[in-house]
């Protein structure tokens, strides 16, 4: 009986599912392509994603409340282009102090969002719309035409390059913070409360408007961090930085099982669905898949995964239905 | 029926032209003059003339606004518009390069469109758990990735008869482009439909509260599958339009777009919520915006300045509801005191 | 009511506050603005004598202030051409290599009592630049140089350019024939296929395995230096032992150009060379070869200042020669052409010559589509000798 419902949760969860894709997906590519699955890549795999694992937790955050942050790479960007900028002309040299400004604006540009999202009653995508050409155009205000790359990074990108740890380090700390906030402390479960029924929240004595402030600041310096990492990781620091890949954060959350109507999600959906992002990134090319069509099957990958979570999702619902008629 | 929609809730209430005035839309308009103004200040270039024909470009974008307006009355979104234009634009090219005729041209054009409009339509209401954010997501990798596949190694396709194309970019008179006359036709059709027909209603109706439009009769699904063919039969109008000025297509053709047309559609005063704004907004915020970069560009203002001021124009108009809000609450309160 | 007349003034306040605060700064940004509306106001009797009528004033009233200052560097350049304006539309906002060419182009057209309007639109996109060309012929300027972002698209709007008087010439991207009056290249596209396979021919020490990592898979300059790359290969005997398994494209993204060179490395083990024939690209996989100590070598188009760290003939950097030219000599070349052109020395027909400043004399020769071209001269070669002097340069 015991075991039973075991393999019933197990069935029924989301994320063993996605493992189970995963797995799949995993044994696919390395019959394709034997060297996928080596230590070196998988590293290269964590590495080169990192970006987008660690603004996946923040969209993770803020989704659970019902929103959406597309405001994310320009907050990146900028970031990124002003610590860049800092380095190039040897005004800040320290790698610890430029992570922590970097840090601070992107906590600042959140900040932003979530006053303007809780205080002015904003739709969340339209406030982040206007924040996204904002803090894009600041970026290239900032870089004033210059890119800041090779030589002028030099010591900052020691710490993101090939072989370090410090990347994983900043990646694991993330994860372990989040699982741990999400789950153990107030502040998660005020987020899940909002997220699940922002006015019960309210009359059960949460403070929405900072509960939400809080997650989009949280967001921000997600995003001020992974510009920082980013800038470390390639050696070079673009306006264009990251163009459009907040689609990517958004997909992995939407594919590892965050609910984009808040309340519903996990931090291993999100990792699962990050990696999930990460693989087809990776994999596409080592699979010859031809350059051409590589964005084509990228696409067709993330529509069918996301409509095979809808219908599997009907499916446990049906069963739990059926087993409450009994 | 329709609670929350639309900014003229009563029907019965008088409508004088002061009270049309403290609508959004009558904002707009004093918005519209003040910008207007505003621009023949900055740019010595700012003449009809030239306005007239610089506006090309942006009013191929128009011809999606209205479609996309429907989507957000609906609470949906469609970010795959862009890619569709790109697909659209780069079979046009083909079928013209076959050596079809005009007609055959366009309608093939059109018919890709609404294929596009249609798969978007069948994802969205077969799966109408999921947000459409992500399913358009989905598309708008597939389609843009379908015209890079077709396009091949060289990524950029041109006419081979640009004569044919001709008569799409010409001028009456040779000062008033024809795009001109096509939007504006196409968006008093779309402006009567939304806000005179029963199907009208009903996209407020759902967009208001999607569980009581439901049991009112309305079909939810139905509706917003046709909203979403018309969006895709008009981001192949916006293909068409924007092939016949650049004589060809190419991978980036129609990128970014989505997110200016939706920019136009909330400036507008319709709230991607759903449920709210009319359209009349939408396109007099449409023409602001198109105005003022026409302008700024003139004045030669750095392109980047120009998003981070449309940004933040964005921002504050869709924090003046909220604002306005917060002072009605405080004076009901001091009213009660 | 009260309050929306309240909410109504505040939006049409902010926003004219906002506006008038962005168009300042906005305007100080950008060095060739014309000048304030009360300066063009003046100006506008003096601008009637000027030959062209059509032309608005506000591009007569600053060349007008200045020309004092520039008349004494202008009489050096011997085409003198006070009163004119020169637009510069690059492909996208935020490169250096086009802030490079702005600079030369500014130097030159300033240096000779010209006004630049410089245009740098928001995405590298044809769309953007059709935007910003179409400002162009409403400003009236005299002169349009353009680093297309593709071939045939620009062409119903530089048409158009070109039916108002406007002189169009291209540098770094063409425009098809009929869409520019001449095209300044910045190196014979078989020169530069010549020069990258050479290196791959030597790098690989005669025969191997190399791979391609491009830009995206539609940027003309690109695909072109990559035929040229395989029909020379083909033609000779020499390249035999070379074997192409690849072209990659990283869409100038560093980080999907670092997906594709890892991959490029794990999919073929027996890989000598890597050539990428992009500046985003090039840096790119330097950093991924450095980083994974990997004996695969690189070469291909970069700018010094960002490769300066990877170039180095030891074991220790991953490029030990890479090619480019002077973006700023090449801009330079499309100002003094552009200059030729509305004093009407050339018209852009082949066989054309014009003095280009102390860069000496230049033909124009056949374009091999119809038009005709200006060549800058053969790519230059960035070692490990010469890397330090030029890192600074650009």
């Amino acid at each position: 009986m015991e075991n039973k419902s075991l393999w019933k949760k197990i069935t029924g969860s989301r994320e063993a599912l996605l493992l189970a894709i995963l797995v799949v997906m995993g044994i696919f590519i390395t019959i394709l392509n034997p060297t996928f699955f080596s230590p070196v890549n998988i590293g290269q795999i964590f590495r080169n994603n990192a970006l987008t694992m660690i603004m996946a937790l923040g969209m993770l955050c803020v989704m659970l409340t019902a929103g959406i942050d597309i405001s994310i790479t320009s907050t990146l960007a900028f970031a990124g282009m002003t610590i860049g900028m800092l380095t190039k002309y040897n005004i800040v040299n320290s790698t610890l102090a430029l992570f922590l400004i970097a840090m601070v604006m992107g906590c600042f540009c959140g900040a932003m969002n979530g006053l303007i999202i809780a205080k002015g009653k904003v739709a969340p995508i339209i406030c982040t719309m206007g924040f996204m050409y904002i803090w894009r155009g600041m970026a290239y205000v900032v870089g004033n035409s210059q890119f800041a790359s090779g030589e002028d990074v030099r010591e900052f990108a020691e710490f993101g390059k090939d072989g370090t740890i410090g990347p994983y380090i900043i990646l694991i700390v993330c994860y372990a913070l989040f699982f741990w906030m999400l789950k153990w402390t107030k502040f998660g479960r005020k987020i899940y409360a909002v997220g699940s029924n922002a006015e019960a929240a309210r009359i059960s004595g949460i403070n929405v408007d900072n509960t939400l402030i809080s997650v989009y600041t949280i967001m921000g310096t997600l995003a001020g961090l992974a510009g920082a990492l980013s800038v470390s990781i390639y050696a070079s620091a673009q306006p264009n930085m990251q163009y459009g890949r907040e689609m990517d954060v958004i997909a992995a959350c939407v594919i590892g099982g965050v609910s984009m109507s808040g309340g519903r999600g996990s931090v291993a959906g999100t990792f699962l669905g990050a990696l999930i992002i990460s693989i087809i990134a990776k994999a596409l090319p080592l699979v010859n898949v031809p350059s051409i069509a590589q964005n084509t099957v990228k696409g067709v990958i993330i529509l069918v995964v996301v409509i095979f979570n809808v219908i599997t999702q009907r499916m446990v619902d049906r069963q739990n239905l059926e087993r409450r008629e009994m | 029926m329709a609670g929350k929609s639309g900014r003229s809730i009563n029907a019965e209430q008088k409508i004088t032209a002061k009270k049309l005035l403290f609508t959004w839309e009558g904002a707009l308009i004093v918005l519209f003059i003040l910008v207007n103004i505003f621009n023949m200040n900055i740019s010595q270039s700012y003449t009809f003339a030239n306005v007239l024909r610089e506006m090309p470009k942006y009013l191929a974008e128009m011809f999606m606004v209205l479609p996309m307006a429907y989507i957000l009355v609906l609470g949906d979104i469609d970010i795959s518009v862009g890619s569709i234009v790109c697909l659209t634009g780069t079979l046009t090219c083909y079928i013209s390069n076959a050596g079809a005729p005009f007609p055959i041209v366009i309608l093939g054009c059109l018919a890709a469109g609404l294929i596009c409009g249609v798969i978007n339509g069948s994802i969205a209401t077969s799966f109408p758990e999921l947000p459409s954010m992500i399913t358009t997501l989905g598309t708008q990798i597939i389609f843009r990735g379908i015209a890079e596949i077709s396009l091949g190694g060289g990524g950029s396709v041109a006419y081979n008869n640009t004569k044919q194309i001709m008569p799409l970019s010409t001028k009456l008179g040779k000062t008033v482009p024809v795009i001109i006359l096509v939007v504006l036709v196409i968006a008093i059709i779309f402006t009567v439909v939304l806000q005179l027909t029963t199907f009208g209603r009903s996209l407020y109706a759902i967009g208001s509260n999607k569980t009581s439009a439901f049991y009112a009769g309305v079909d939810v699904q139905k509706c917003r599958f046709i909203a979403y063919v018309l969006m895709g039969l008009m981001a192949s109008m916006c293909g068409l339009f924007l092939t016949a000025y650049t004589y060809g297509a190419n991978t980036t053709t129609g990128q970014g777009f989505e997110m200016e047309v939706i920019a136009m559609c909330v400036f507008g005063g319709i709230a991607s919520t759903g449920g709210k704004g009319t359209l009349i907004g939408g396109i007099i915020a449409g023409l602001i915006i198109t105005l003022l970069r026409i302008a700024l560009g003139q004045a030669n203002v750095n392109s980047q300045m120009i998003l981070v001021i449309v940004g933040a124009l964005l921002i504050i108009a869709v924090l003046i509801p909220g604002i306005k809000g917060k002072i009605d609450e405080m004076k009901k309160l001091r009213a009660a005191a | 009511m009260k309050r929306k007349v309240v909410s109504i003034l505040l939006t049409a306040a902010m926003a004219a506050t906002l506006l008038a605060g962005c168009g300042g700064s906005g305007a100080a940004t950008e060095e060739a603005a014309p000048a304030a509306a009360p300066a063009a106001e003046e100006a506008a009797p003096a601008a009637e004598e000027a030959p062209k009528a059509e032309e608005a004033p506000a591009e007569e009233a600053a060349p007008a202030e200045e020309a004092g200052a520039e008349a004494a560097e202008a009489a050096t350049g011997g085409s003198d051409v006070s009163g004119k304006t020169f637009a510069i539309v690059v492909k996208s906002a935020g490169n250096p290599y086009f802030k490079k060419a702005i600079e030369g182009f500014t130097e030159v057209i300033e240096g000779n009592g010209g006004t630049v309007v410089v245009k740098e639109p928001s995405a590298a996109t044809v769309d953007a630049q059709i935007t910003e060309i179409q400002s162009l012929i409403s400003q009236g300027v005299d002169s349009i140089s353009v680093a297309a972002n593709d071939e045939n698209a620009l062409q119903a709007t530089l048409q158009e350019a070109m039916d108002a008087g406007i002189k169009v010439n291209c540098f770094d991207s063409k425009v098809n024939a009929d869409s520019r009056m001449t095209f300044c290249n910045q190196a014979g596209i078989t020169e530069v296929g010549q020069a990258l396979i050479d290196a791959v021919l030597d790098l690989s020490g005669g025969e191997g395995q190399y791979a391609i990592l491009s830009a995206t898979s539609q940027a003309t300059n690109q695909n072109s230096w990559i035929e040229a790359m395989k029909s020379i290969q083909e033609s000779d005997s020499k390249y035999a032992g070379l074997e192409l398994v690849e072209v990659a494209y990283g869409d100038d993204e560093p980080q999907k150009s670092t997906d594709q060179a890892q991959a490029l490395l794990s999919k073929y083990p027996d890989l000598k060379v890597i050539c990428a024939p992009t500046t985003v690209g090039i840096a790119a996989a330097a950093k991924v070869l450095q980083d994974q100590k990997s004996s695969v070598k690189l070469t291909g188009l970069g700018l010094p200042s960002e490769m300066a760290e990877y170039i180095g003939a030891d074991d220790a950097h991953s490029c030990p020669y890479m090619f480019l030219w002077n973006p700023s000599d090449l801009a330079k070349l499309a100002a003094y052409s552009s200059i030729a052109l509305v004093n009407g020395e050339i018209t852009g027909a082949v066989g054309d010559k014009f003095t280009a400043g102390d860069m000496g004399e230049y033909t124009l020769t056949d374009g091999g589509d119809g038009g005709s071209e200006i060549i800058l001269g053969p790519p230059f070669q960035f070692n490990p000798d010469n890397i330090a002097d030029w890192k600074d340069v650009y």
